[in-house]
């Protein structure tokens, strides 16, 4: 019968102690055909069937999109958990000077493609969301590689299941920094974050910026303005502000040299107007501070949002940016807002509610002073 | 007659990707999304009515406009912000059915001028309360005081808005808001607002009255109108009756209701110069509540119902270029439908309209810009993308029949 067959696939049987695991390359196409994705449900008698979430579909849009792009690769092994009707069989010639932890061989699976999910001889521990996506994707085969294990009990595969999906997400820092220097398919929120992260990367890295190896990340260890500020003023501006005018909407792209001129141009003359708050951490200042830095961002965005790269720094935002001084606290004294309210310098706070507080403030300032003029 | 469409902040994307369903990931909402003066040729009204409330938030929650986006609003003005061609016109308003519940309306007058003022409206209407009743023959003495001191309420913010206007010597028109619960108290606001000096008067609180009654109200208000003076129909569409607004003094009107049929009436969700068809339902499996629900508990394979779906869709994408007929679509939908009705079976069927609106085709025929580019898409019940553009697409229909009317 044509839905019955055997698939033989080349093997390693590696042993863990008392355990075997076999390492193989198969088809992905071919991987639902004996490995049944099990999903957690309870049965009448409550009890706890399966261990996997239902396939988040979005996310394995991503992944195929990926698997279809040029040069796709899955290094990450998918993990699968065997029954006892699969075989390994060993070569018959294994050389005698080999390691003795590592067998070559062969591994049987009888394959029926006609048997219901729960009776299929694998079950997918970890790579359900790719597996999907292999099979889903408008590709005629992708070979893949399986690490499988023979499993006591269904227990002994859901703690695999929790064990292989409980790793810890990479550090945000290290993300920010290696993404402007990545190529092809990402998650969508990487790609999202991709321009942001770039052009906070060229502000750190370029000597004419005034951000010039200040923002803390992972190669520029000193930096002490929290990369999490920089990123959120950059992505603000470049998606409701000043930054808005350079980017391509058909594609998501932008022109990034013009941006970079344009924060530059900005910050440029804060740092002029404000040299000493500047150079102070943000425990010590709070314009270097997430509530500053984003605050200035917004008033980035007001004085310049349909002003070009090359006419940003100029003599009038130099004088609208000193307006501010007797209006600040940056480093000490009190902030006297509008309302009556008055604040400790250092009592702001990188919240939404003190960044607004603090963006209207300076943006009353501002207004005053064009209306008087 | 002039249309004016109400902003609920309702945008499609135009690099929405119909086949995997998906939008770019690096989209800016607003901002490279676009409004159906942008998208749908013709242009479907003749201006924009922006509610204060929906821009700010009210007492019932905050508003639909996200922080940097309301100050962008602000920075920019109207015009610059909705991206308005010249021809078309803006009209500010509180959003009097926000603030419903409360005892006094919670703006003054200063803080609504300053909104119209900052936003570069080219006409305001003065802060109204809603009285939510009609008695025709009731005096004051006859109805609840609630209505009596709502009615003054109105009134008197709009003599105060009107002296803050000529006080500030400001750009924008001002536009009286009348209230009443009568023909008589209707004619009665209307003339106050004649002699504090408005030309341009809204009718509020009209939405629930039957068309008899509006025309019995403006029966009543179109003697005592004087010549230059124009009535605003707030929140009222009512076609059929437009010519006979329109010969007491209405010159225009705003509403939402053509464009919110596409995704919330039951049935006539694809409008036509006479009639009205039913979408065709095709939910996303991971965006519809029951079915996710369904596959959650094992009561649904979540591999079928994406089987199914994806066949639907193929199904009427097909019919559309006549690869297949219209019997093998009905199946497609039926076996879906069938999943997503399953665990609730008191949930009737649509079929039968489906089978109607795919007969008809009658985005083969529309000349809206919508339907030429989508074809199919545009009536399959499916998402904000497709929905909104229906909806777009039946502001169309209600433009073309407004035109007809005008001449
Ligand atoms: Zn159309």
């Amino acid at each position: 019968m044509a839905d019955r067959y055997t698939l033989r696939l080349p093997a390693l049987e590696v042993r863990q102690g008392r355990r075997r695991i076999y390492c193989f390359a198969v088809d992905g196409k071919k991987l639902h055909s004996f490995a049944a994705v099990s999903r957690i449900r309870r049965d009448d008698g409550e009890q706890l069937h399966g261990y996997q979430r239902p396939e988040v579909l979005s996310h394995i849009r991503g992944i195929r999109k990926y698997l279809e792009s040029d040069g796709a690769m899955l290094p990450n092994a998918i993990v699968v958990a065997f029954n006892d009707r699969i075989e390994f069989v060993p070569s018959l010639m294994i050389p005698t000077d080999t390691v003795d932890y590592s067998v070559p061989g062969e591994l049987v699976i009888e394959v029926d493609e006609s048997l219901s999910e729960a009776e299929k001889p694998a079950w997918l521990v970890d790579g359900q969301q790719r597996s999907a996506a292999i099979r889903d994707a408008d590709l005629a085969e992708f070979p893949v590689a399986v690490v499988g294990f023979k499993a006591d009990s269904e227990e002994e595969q859901r703690s695999q299941f929790i064990l292989v999906n409980s790793t810890k997400a990479l550090p945000k820092g290290l993300i920010h920094e290696l993404l402007p220097d990545t190529t092809g398919q990402l998650p969508d929120s990487y790609v999202r974050r991709r321009l942001p992260a770039q052009l906070m990367t060229r502000l750190n890295g370029s000597r004419r910026s005034p951000f010039y190896r200040i923002i803390a990340s992972p190669t520029a260890p000193n930096g002490y303005i929290k990369d999490n500020s920089v990123l959120k003023m950059v992505e603000h501006s470049l998606f409701e502000g000043a930054l808005y005018q350079y980017r391509n909407p058909v594609d998501g792209s932008g022109d990034v040299e013009r941006m970079l001129t344009h924060l530059i141009g900005f910050w440029s003359v804060v740092r002029e107007v404000f040299p000493e708050e500047w150079s102070k951490p943000p425990r010590n200042s709070r314009l270097t501070h997430g509530v500053g830095i984003q605050s200035l961002g917004f008033v980035m965005d007001t004085l310049t949002e349909d002003v070009p790269a090359e006419g940003v720094k100029t003599v009038e935002l130099k004088e609208a940016l000193e307006s501010l001084k007797p209006h600040v606290a940056w480093t000490s004294g009190t902030w006297k807002f509008s309302d009556g309210e008055e604040r400790r310098w250092n009592n702001l706070q990188n919240t939404p509610n003190d960044v607004r507080q603090l963006t209207s403030h300076l943006l009353k300032v501002l207004r005053k002073r064009s209306r008087r003029r | 007659m002039k249309f004016y469409f109400p902003d609920s902040q309702d945008l499609v994307s135009p690099t929405y990707d119909f086949i995997n369903d998906e939008y770019l990931p690096t989209r800016v909402r607003q901002r490279d999304d676009v409004y159906a003066h942008e998208v749908a040729k013709p242009s479907p009204y003749d201006g924009i009515l922006v509610s204060k409330a929906i821009v700010d938030g009210s007492m019932k929650g905050s508003g639909k406009y996200a922080a940097p986006q309301r100050a962008r609003l602000y920075r920019l003005g109207v015009r610059k912000f909705f991206r308005l061609p010249e021809s078309m016109s803006s009209l500010g308003d509180c959003g009097a059915f926000n603030y419903v519940d409360e005892e006094h309306p919670p703006y003054t007058v200063d803080e609504v001028l300053d909104f119209y003022e900052e936003c570069d409206f080219d006409a305001g209407v003065s802060i109204d309360h809603v009285i939510f009743g009609y008695m025709p023959g009731a005096g004051e003495s006859d109805v609840d005081d609630a209505w009596v001191k709502r009615r003054h309420i109105s009134l008197e913010l709009a003599e105060k808005f009107y002296a803050a206007v000529q006080e500030r010597d400001s750009a924008v028109e001002p536009v009286g808001a009348a209230q009443g619960w009568s023909p008589a108290s209707y004619a009665d606001s209307v003339a106050r607002l004649q002699n504090i000096g408005y030309r341009r008067i809204a009718l509020g609180g009209m939405v629930p009255l039957k068309t008899h009654e509006i025309l019995a109200c403006l029966e009543e208000i179109s003697p005592l109108l004087l010549p230059d003076t124009q009535l605003h129909l707030l929140g009222i569409t009512r076609v059929d009756s437009m010519e006979r607004f329109a010969d007491h003094g209405v010159t225009s009107f705003d509403s939402t209701s053509a464009f919110r049929q596409a995704f919330m009436d039951d049935r006539n969700n694809y409008h036509t110069a006479d009639g009205a068809y039913t979408a065709v339902r095709v939910p996303q499996v991971d965006g519809n509540p029951a079915l996710k629900r369904a596959i959650l508990s094992g009561a649904v394979s979540q591999r079928d119902a994406i089987a199914a779906e994806r066949n639907c869709l193929a199904a009427l994408r097909d019919y559309d270029k006549d690869n297949v007929d219209l019997d093998e679509v009905m199946a497609a939908l039926a076996v879906y439908e069938t999943l997503v009705l399953g665990s609730t079976p008191t949930k009737k069927s649509y079929l039968a309209h489906y089978r109607r609106t795919l007969e008809a085709r009658p985005w083969k025929s529309c000349p809206c810009a919508l339907c030429k580019e989508h074809g199919i898409e545009i009536a399959i019940f499916r998402g904000t993308e497709r929905n909104k553009r229906r909806g777009f697409h039946n502001l169309t229909v209600l433009e073309a029949k407004m035109r007809t009317l005008a001449t």
